[in-house]
């Protein structure tokens, strides 16, 4: 990140609404960190891992052209949502493992081409791969901030798919929240999951899983929970009472994503990283 | 260093720990290290394991609260992977009752492999003198999920069963359903199929847990994905799950590219039981984060027409069976 690192943004469906201050905070960091994103235009949802059990062809003819667009520009594809990251990833390999040439004839029928010369990465991953610039940037240490680190399982998840790193033991999100100098509690949820995915259909569970995390994160002594992953962010903060109030807890905690928490140390304020935004409450995280 | 071992004598949980030096640990499997231990140290330790080589299935057990197969995992691995810890927490594996330390009950699990009928019923073209024949490319299908060798596993790190096992069954007899609804000897995918569905097939969270314990690299996940695919090619698209999975779909191709925050949320649960959500929409239209406006569809990307070309002629090859 020391010279100027550009790349091809996926931002998702979740960053232009739902969660525009993941959008907001992350364009506010990325140029104090030499980063440059280059929206990728015409990016199509990318299905969420939900298409996919309708119409797998469809899901992947969309996401082979999603990387192709990205591809023309020259660049790695870098996102922040964690669905996003491992649906296009996990299209890309199954594009390089053999159903390259099959679908690129139905690219074709748009002229366009799948290479498969592009990588895709997340937020997290950059950061972590440039711990030192990351360290040197901070002017605004956040020791007195105890935070729970929630990685959501699309980050980590599966192993195999994404190959970046151990997901019984990972390490990239604990290396960056330490280089920004914040309090990491112990978290026995970290590597849980927040349910997001079955809201709908395993609406119940969900909030009891929801409600755990939160709790757990409070019973260890969490100011704040983060998380690199904008969709659960959206499941921990945007339903929190509701759930909350149907597991009779009256614990509420702000859940904030990387790019504010990144944004805090960096000293940017609570109105350029969005934090007004958050449904609970996330602007008095440092005083 | 220490293996702490939690215990159960069939009233109360207590934990037994085990001092052992590096030496005696480092060399060993998961499975020699615990026979070590009760040859060694405390014969009262019970667990269970028949195979040794990683095809019986009974061995599983949870280390630090991750499943792993004891007699195929290595002890230099664990230390690897725990960066060389003081200590290690062996449990029972999660999600399924407990009989005595590290025994658990397969009863329940094996009842619900029953419900999905996991063998074959022939199709009726074949009998004993034609047989019962197959060809490479359809043994290949379901090779995969064949290998499960009924360790559990995947079911000890299921964030769905944790929450709620009332509604749903373990992902392995997901994998088995698949195995056998995908079989081109079977005489009708309904039969597993339906089970699947009834038995909680739009559950699951998405987790991935199953994919990442799996010793075998069977991915249950996708067994699952693939069944729900099946259903949907069969008409069976009742409920909140397809609902919802349809409307990405919708909003990817006949929509607008993108994903429609209203449309989905009236799509996957119907405007009634919505209106009881109205206060959350309320929050996210106020700080902007949600466009009523959407309701009418919103813009359409860069590039849709071709997007809805490349989609057409996929789906049409599909058909065609020119591609599977
Ligand atoms: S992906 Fe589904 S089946 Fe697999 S562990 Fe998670 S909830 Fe269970
Ligand atoms: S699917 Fe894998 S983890 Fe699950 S029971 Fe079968 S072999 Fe074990
Ligand atoms: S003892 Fe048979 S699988 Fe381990």
């Amino acid at each position: 990140m020391s010279n100027n690192k550009e790349f091809a943004f996926f931002p998702g469906c979740v960053l232009s609404q739902a969660a525009k201050e993941s959008k907001m905070s992350l364009e506010a960091i990325a140029p104090i960190l030499g980063i440059t994103l280059h929206e990728i235009p015409g990016w199509s949802c990318c299905g969420a891992s939900q298409a996919q059990c309708v119409d797998p062809i469809a899901s992947l003819v969309a996401n082979a052209r999603n990387i192709a667009l990205g591809e023309k520009m020259g660049m790695p594809i870098l996102t922040t949502c964690s669905t996003c990251m491992l649906t296009l990833t996990k299209a890309k390999n199954t594009l390089d493992k053999g159903a390259k040439d099959r679908i690129n004839t139905f690219l074709a029928e748009g002229n366009m081409k799948y290479e498969g010369n592009t990588e895709i990465t997340s937020l997290l991953w950059v950061l972590y791969q440039n711990l030192d610039t990351l360290k040197a940037k901070v002017v605004n240490p956040l020791s007195n901030l105890k935070v729970a680190l929630f990685y959501g399982c699309h980050s980590l998840r599966p192993e195999r798919e994404l190959t970046k790193e151990s997901s019984t033991n990972p390490k990239s999100f604990e290396a960056v929240v330490e280089a920004l100098g914040a309090t990491i509690v112990p978290f026995e949820k970290r590597l849980d999951c927040c349910g997001f995915h079955a809201s709908y259909p395993a609406g119940k569970s969900v909030r009891k899983m929801s409600s755990q995390i939160v709790g757990n994160a409070d019973s260890n002594g969490a100011d704040v929970v983060v998380t690199p992953c904008p969709l659960c962010q959206m499941q921990l903060d945007i339903y929190q009472e509701r759930y909350q109030d149907e597991n009779n807890s009256n614990i509420r905690k702000p859940i904030i994503h990387l790019s504010q928490l990144v944004g805090l140390a960096l000293g940017l304020s609570n109105k350029e990283l969005g934090l007004d935004l958050n449904i609970q409450d996330a602007t008095r995280l440092v005083g | 260093m220490k293996i702490i071992i939690e215990r159960f004598d069939g009233k109360k949980k207590y934990e037994s720990t085990y001092e052992l030096r590096i030496d005696e640990v480092k060399g060993q499997t998961l499975l020699s290290l615990l026979q070590y231990i009760k040859r060694t140290q405390d014969i009262t330790l019970n667990f269970t394991a028949a195979c040794r080589m990683a095809i019986c299935g009974a061995c599983a057990v949870r280390v630090n609260g991750h499943s792993y197969l004891a007699c195929d995992t290595k002890m230099e691995e664990l230390l690897e992977e725990y960066e060389n810890p003081e200590s290690m927490r062996i449990s029972p594996l999660n999600n399924f009752r407990v009989i005595t330390d590290l025994v658990v009950d397969w009863e329940p699990s094996i009842e619900n492999l029953r419900k999905v009928k996991p063998t074959i019923t022939p199709k009726s073209e074949f009998s004993e003198k034609t047989g019962c024949v197959q060809t490479q490319a359809d043994v290949d299908a379901i090779k995969k999920q064949w290998d499960c060798i009924l360790c559990g596993c995947c079911a000890s790190e299921c964030n769905k069963l944790e929450a709620d096992a009332s509604d749903y069954m373990q992902p392995f007899v997901f994998t088995h359903a698949y195995r056998a609804a995908d079989d081109s000897r079977s005489k009708d995918p309904m039969i597993h199929l339906k089970p699947a569905i009834a038995n909680g097939l739009w559950n699951c969270v998405h987790c991935q847990e199953c994919v990442d314990r799996c010793p075998k690299g069977i991915s249950s996940f996708g067994d699952i994905e693939s069944l729900r695919v099946m259903a949907m090619k069969k008409g069976l698209n009742e409920g909140m799950g397809p609902a919802h999975a349809e409307a990405f779909l919708l909003d990817m191709v006949e929509g607008d590219g993108r994903l429609n925050e209203i449309k989905l949320a009236l799509r996957s649960e119907g405007v009634l039981a919505n209106t009881t959500k109205l206060d959350i929409a309320y929050n996210l239209m106020k700080a902007g984060k949600m466009n009523p406006l959407h309701i009418f569809g919103g813009e359409k990307i860069e590039g849709h027409a071709e997007l809805v070309k490349m989609v057409e002629a996929a789906r049409k090859a599909e058909k065609e069976g020119t591609i599977k």
